[in-house]
């Protein structure tokens, strides 16, 4: 245990990192962000300290319901309840979740006992340690009135249940910010959250479609799984209070007994990666794959665009070689086939595409639109650094953006032909009409979304990475402005496929968006004709926030 | 009389209230290997990336081969290669793909730019891992490719906001025979660095930057003499040591450009506690 010695001037050290960080969020309060920031924590802190208290006083009743009824064996579903809120939610909020970077403190004197200590409290600075913590103190006092003999017990075992959680949390974070310290595993994993959070919608519309008859299969898993869940923390905590409300003393130290050793074997996979950093480890990315020379010496022409001149080709190449290798984004672009297959598993009547699916194709359609707002209004979010670059080329800016808006409209085409196959597949081919009519809104709806789109990255651009999830916005100003454009633009088109669909004939529809159409590519023009103008006026704001490190 | 490369007049730039950059005349003559020095905060920056179009000034004019930026932007920006001080890359792209982007966007047909990417790539030395993306690179090696980037079009100027931080020394290397290259063949280099050695070693001329104004411009020998001179005349402590050592050898670049920006902070008297 040597390692928990602590050195002459860990305290300092202590003092100076929670002075720093002080200093940090005083400092922050300084630019508008920043109180704006502040603004939002305070509300965020609200939430928390009333659902701290609220799930406090719920746990805590429920705790007093079981033990007042002799059922303590079921504190065990509290305190599962309980774990997987404290495991699960600092994965699925990191934007709540402010992380250490524990790497700047490595080259200072700091001992691996204050380095471990460092990296344990201030990661656990989280609404879920606060939240968890606030519900097991409920659970406690719920348990102390009724019955006050198992309250110290119950204390005692409810804080050994919760330093499992605190150094748990901390474990998992410390090897997923393992994993994810290479790009390519960074992708991956966002691939793989993308899905886990894509399939937790279609829980509703399976329990739905299937969760009408009961399932003996699934009963019987279920207490299969009981003796189970008590070889597992929550299940041993609340056990080895169970049994000592029993009376069974042997057996309730028993069980504490066994939750002991899960701490220390977490604890020592936590030691693992901590040390680990603290000496350094090289996390670089590691080295791809080595071409033969033969290989090398292959000639790789860019594309060409037919019609269109050279800058313009390498830019829409340009643009969909960054598409292509963003799996989040390309995720988007099929989320429209997604949402029309869980609406279609959740149809029986109740939904509107259920009793009205002509409508599929132009909604999916609409959809798929509103999605590629997500490249369209920050056009040049991803590319960084580089736009310093379209800054020193001898090109124009209508040439960029138009060659970007090139590739929006392939994507989007795509994404069109997608969604009019999956209507097909899950609801029925799309009458010509509604096609015909469908196609002619996208041309009103789409160069007018271009058009804002070209204008917003202008005048509110914001740096994305579009390789990895989470803490990542689109600026409040482009929020904003296109929850109002979309309210505009699909509210307009709404009404002109209702009246069509009212008075029977989906052709009026079609001349209608024709004559929006000529208005909004109209628009378009106008925007990509002075587009350079205002390019090169909001030049330094550009650089300046793309180039952000 | 020859076109300058680059010429400046009262080239002034203002962020609110602090004026970066104040009325500096700059004149580089064609094939010159021009350094831009001036210590952290001096405008250097400020200054180059209103050179290239990156950066609006408030005042002053900007001819670059004779040619006025500010009406003719495109066909300056034709003639010059540039690496800003981000190095202006896009990092999901490979070495290969990022060049030949860029070679098509200086207007290179498909195959010179597909030649040129394999040629560069391999002077750089970084055909090795193709399937590279540029996010994935060194620094080092971004940097190189950011060089490559600057040059793929056969530009008439150059100009490199620090070329040679973080580059290993045999790139280091490889970079210098380049340039001096390009120099004999008749390119004009602009380059800002805080490596005085390096500078001194390439550059025939040299301009110091120092609170946003220019406070020398010539040729190494022009500047030396220059503090020579004032040091004859006598004043502070540092001067006259400069003018001491001035007697037996001459003054290196890194001793006038102490001397120039008058800021040379006497060690031994400071700090007293340190080793």
């Amino acid at each position: 245990m040597a390692w928990l010695i602590f050195a002459p001037e860990a305290r300092g050290q202590f003092a100076a990192i929670a002075r720093i960080r002080w200093q940090l969020f005083v400092n922050s309060l300084q630019t508008v962000r920043g109180r704006v920031e502040l603004a939002s924590r305070i509300f965020m802190g609200l939430f928390i300290a009333l659902a701290g208290v609220g799930g406090a006083i719920g746990f805590g009743g429920a705790a007093w319901f079981f033990i007042s009824q002799d059922e303590a064996g079921w504190l065990s579903i509290l305190l599962w309840s309980v774990f997987l809120f404290w495991q699960l939610f600092p994965l699925m909020a990191t934007a709540f979740t402010e992380n250490l970077d524990s790497s700047n403190f490595l080259r200072f004197p700091l001992g691996y006992p204050s380095y471990f200590l460092v990296r344990l409290v201030y990661g656990s600075l989280d609404p879920a340690t606060a939240l968890g913590s606030l519900w097991l103190l409920g659970i406690t006092i719920g348990i102390g009135f009724a019955d006050p003999r198992l309250l110290i017990w119950a204390a005692l075992v409810l804080l050994a249940f919760a330093i499992v959680n605190l150094l748990l949390a901390r474990m998992i974070f410390a090897w997923v910010e393992r994993w994810l310290a290479q790009r390519r595993a960074r992708e991956i994993i966002g691939v793989l959250f993308f899905l886990f959070i894509l399939s937790f919608q279609l829980i509703g519309p399976l329990m739905n479609r299937y969760g009408e008859k009961p399932r003996p299969g699934v009963v019987r898993v279920s207490r299969e799984l009981s003796p189970a869940q008590r070889l597992l923390p929550p299940g041993l905590a609340a056990e080895a209070i169970a049994r000592m409300s029993h009376g069974q003393v042997s057996a309730g130290l028993g069980f504490f007994a066994v939750l002991c050793p899960y701490g220390a074997a977490i604890l020592w996979l936590l030691n693992l990666r901590l040390r680990a950093q603290y000496q350094g480890e090289n996390l670089s990315e590691a080295v791809g794959y080595i071409a033969s020379r033969k290989e090398n010496q292959a000639l790789r022409l860019g594309w060409s665009v037919l019609g269109f001149p050279g800058p313009i080709a390498a830019t829409f190449e340009k643009e969909l070689r960054y598409l292509s290798r963003s799996g989040p984004m390309l995720f988007t672009l099929i989320t429209p086939v997604f949402w029309l297959l869980i609406i279609r598993l959740s149809g029986k009547g109740g939904n509107f595409l259920a009793r009205a699916p002509d409508l599929a194709f132009p909604v999916g359609g609409a959809y798929a639109l509103l999605l590629l707002t997500n490249l369209v209004y920050n056009n040049f979010g991803a590319d960084g650094g580089g736009i310093q670059f379209f800054f020193a080329s001898p090109v124009r800016f209508r040439k960029i953006v138009l060659a970007k808006n090139l590739a929006h409209v392939a994507a989007f085409g795509l994404e069109t032909v997608l969604v009019w196959l999956a209507v097909c597949m899950m609801y029925r081919p799309p009458a010509v009409d509604v096609t015909i009519a469908t196609l002619a809104g996208i041309l009103f709806a789409a160069p007018a979304n271009l058009a804002l789109g070209n204008l917003l990255s202008i005048y509110s651009p914001k740096k994305l990475d579009w390789g990895t999830f989470g803490r990542q916005r689109a600026s409040r100003t482009t929020v904003l402005a296109s929850f109002g454009i979309q309210f505009g633009i699909f509210g307009l088109g709404t009404v002109v496929f209702l009246l069509a669909r009212h008075y029977g004939s989906f052709w009026l529809a079609t001349p209608v968006f024709l004559v929006f159409s000529v208005l909004s590519f109209t628009g378009y023009a106008l925007v990509l004709k002075r587009i350079d103008r205002m390019a090169l006026d909001r030049r330094e704001t550009l650089i300046s926030e793309l180039c952000r490190a | 009389m020859d076109v300058p490369a680059i010429s400046t007049e009262g080239l002034t730039r203002r962020f609110g209230e602090l004026v970066a950059v104040h009325d500096v005349n700059l004149r580089v003559a064609p094939g010159q290997f021009f350094g831009f020095l001036g210590p952290n905060g001096a405008g250097k920056s400020t200054t180059i990336k209103m050179l290239t179009g990156l950066l609006a000034p408030t005042a002053g004019r900007i001819h670059i081969l004779g040619l006025d930026l500010i009406a003719k932007p495109l066909e300056v920006k034709r003639q010059i290669g540039v690496v800003p001080e981000g190095m202006a890359l896009f990092g999901r792209l490979t070495g290969s793909e990022y060049l030949n982007f860029v070679g098509r966007m200086y207007g290179l047909d498909r195959e010179t730019a597909a030649k040129r990417t394999a040629e560069l790539l391999e002077f750089m030395q970084l055909a090795d891992q193709p399937k590279k993306l540029v996010t994935d690179y060194s620094h080092g090696m971004q940097k190189k490719l950011a060089l490559a980037a600057a040059v793929i079009h056969g530009p008439k100027i150059l100009f490199l906001d620090e070329p040679f931080e973080a580059v290993d020394a045999i790139a280091s290397g490889t970079l210098k025979a380049m340039l001096q290259r390009m120099i004999a063949r008749g390119a004009t280099i602009f380059l800002t660095s805080h490596v005085l050695e390096i500078v001194e070693r390439l550059c025939s001329h040299v301009a110091i930057i120092h609170r946003g104004q220019l406070v020398a411009q010539g040729s190494l020998e022009e500047l030396r003499a220059g503090v020579e001179a004032q040091a004859a005349t006598g004043v502070p402590a540092v001067a006259a040591e400069g003018a001491t050592q001035s007697g037996r050898e001459k003054l290196t670049l890194e001793q006038i450009f102490l001397r120039t920006v008058g800021d040379l902070r006497r060690a031994d008297q400071e700090l007293s506690w340190l080793g």
